[in-house]
């Protein structure tokens, strides 16, 4: 066993880890946050994306030890005191979502995009997504709540010096 | 099986413990090849080393002649860097097509380059640049060319008590470009990742002073297409010399893939890759009437 210490989702973990284990299974079955899902274990599909120090990766392609004093986020971690995300809520008001499989992945890409570029055109939405594959709901929902979400965020920010921001 | 893991917390570190654990070491780096493998297979090595927080390895640095980019530094570093679009396009582009943004954040261009696989995307160019590894152990450092590292499929020449540092090459000037081709598929849909690079450098007429041609998955690793480039070194870049060394390449692919189920592909593909790459590389060296080319 080896100890890792690590942020996820704002808590500070201390454990003791398999040396073979992968961070995937770290956050599943130790943490047991299964919003994070595997689809491929490969790093094709995107199922298990998370943030990591800011910027997504494949936590199948991760060994947990490799997670030490790192900064996670997975798709526990973006609803806000009890209230959705706003690209968790443009998701449900498209209609981007089926089986959902998919979706935590779609939803940390989405956010890490729209950390860095609060208004991305399709295209860069597109270029943003092409690590997440979706197998039901097509892909212009998905685009669509991405730029639905972009301007909810910017609505929020401006309700946010007038009143309380969206419900 | 792995059953012990090491964070070395500087490169010296590093080099001391890949040198105690022998054969039983392995870097990770990015993971996102040697996971799957730790996954998938029965893992011979016992003990992983982390390098991918070592900020020594993670650099890029453009100098007045030359390029020096650290084996730590991450596809994503290199596409995100304000001037590398504009030295090295074909660098830029090959990094800019590995995998997904996902695998660019976490996967290293060292990486890239020692797992010997076939279908490395940044490989081409950097050999094409004509590219020198820099490699350490704990008392020595040496360089080589890239183009000698590649041995066989998945093997390079590197000891197990070494890591590879940086690369580096010389920075394209005017008059000099680099291009980077590659067939435009999802890794999980490829059979065939076939991909090409071009760098020329063109002089009055038209003349080509110097050409470099790498290919990726068209042989057991990736490859300078040394042949091709002495047919085309000195001689008028025009129409017919493209159509020449289309066909050239063709041969070159036939001979090299002989009966292997995906040569008949590859060799028509690779025609169009390397075309592209050629013409797209001198119409960029030079401001060229283009169009005659442009079919
Ligand atoms: S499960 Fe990690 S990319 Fe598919
Ligand atoms: S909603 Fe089912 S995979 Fe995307």
């Amino acid at each position: 066993m080896i100890s890792i210490s690590l942020t996820v989702n704002k808590q500070v973990y201390q454990v003791e880890v398999e040396e073979d284990l992968r961070l995937i299974d770290f956050i599943r079955d130790k943490l047991m946050l299964t919003g994070t899902k595997e689809g491929c274990g490969e790093g094709e599909c995107g199922a298990c994306t998370i943030i990591m120090d800011g910027k997504t990766v494949n936590s199948c392609l991760v060994m947990a030890f490799q997670a030490h004093g790192s900064r996670i986020t997975t798709i526990e971690g973006v609803a806000k005191d009890g209230a959705l995300h706003p690209i968790q809520q443009a998701f449900l008001d498209v209609g981007a979502v089926q089986c959902g499989f998919c979706t935590p992945g779609m939803v940390l890409s989405a956010k890490a995009l729209l950390d860095e570029n609060e208004v991305p055109n399709r295209h860069q939405i597109r270029e943003g997504i092409s690590g997440n594959l979706c197998r039901c709901t097509g892909y212009n929902k998905i685009v669509d709540a991405i730029e639905l979400a972009s301007s909810y965020i910017k609505e929020g920010q401006q309700d946010e010096t007038s009143s309380s921001g969206r419900q | 099986m792995i059953t012990k893991c090491i964070r070395p917390s500087n490169l010296e570190e590093a080099l001391e413990q890949l040198n105690q654990q022998g054969y039983d070491g392995k870097l990770i780096a990015g993971g996102t090849d040697l996971v799957i493998e730790i996954k998938h297979h029965p893992y011979e090595k016992s003990t992983l080393i982390d390098i991918s927080r070592l900020k020594e390895l993670r650099f890029i640095e453009i100098g007045e002649t030359e390029i020096c980019i650290g084996a730590g530094t991450r596809f994503s570093d290199i596409v995100n860097h304000p001037e590398m679009k504009g030295i090295c396009a074909g660098l830029w582009e090959a990094c800019s097509s590995v995998g997904s943004p996902q695998i660019r954040n976490a996967g290293t261009i060292g990486g890239n380059i020692c797992n010997g696989s076939p279908a490395a995307d940044s490989v081409p160019p950097l050999l094409a640049l004509d590219a020198q590894v820099i490699i350490k152990d704990t008392t020595k450092t040496r360089t080589m060319p890239l183009k000698d590292f590649y041995i066989d499929k998945g093997k390079v020449a590197i000891e197990a008590n070494e890591l590879l540092y940086a690369i580096k090459f010389r920075k394209p000037k005017k008059d000099e470009y680099i291009t980077f081709e590659k067939l435009g598929l999802r890794k999980a849909l490829a059979i065939a990742r076939l991909s090409c690079a071009v760098f020329i450098s063109l002089g009055d007429g038209d003349k080509i002073e110097d050409i470099r041609i790498a290919t990726g998955a068209m042989g057991a690793y990736p490859q300078r297409e040394e042949a091709l480039e002495k047919l085309l070194i000195g001689e008028v870049f025009d129409a017919p010399l493209i159509e020449m060394s289309t066909q050239e390449i063709f041969n070159i692919a036939k001979q090299r893939l002989g009966s292997r189920s995906s040569a008949v592909f590859k060799c028509e593909a690779i025609q169009g890759l390397f075309g592209k790459a050629l013409r797209r590389a001198a119409k960029e060296a030079k401001s060229y009437d283009f169009h005659q080319f442009n079919s």
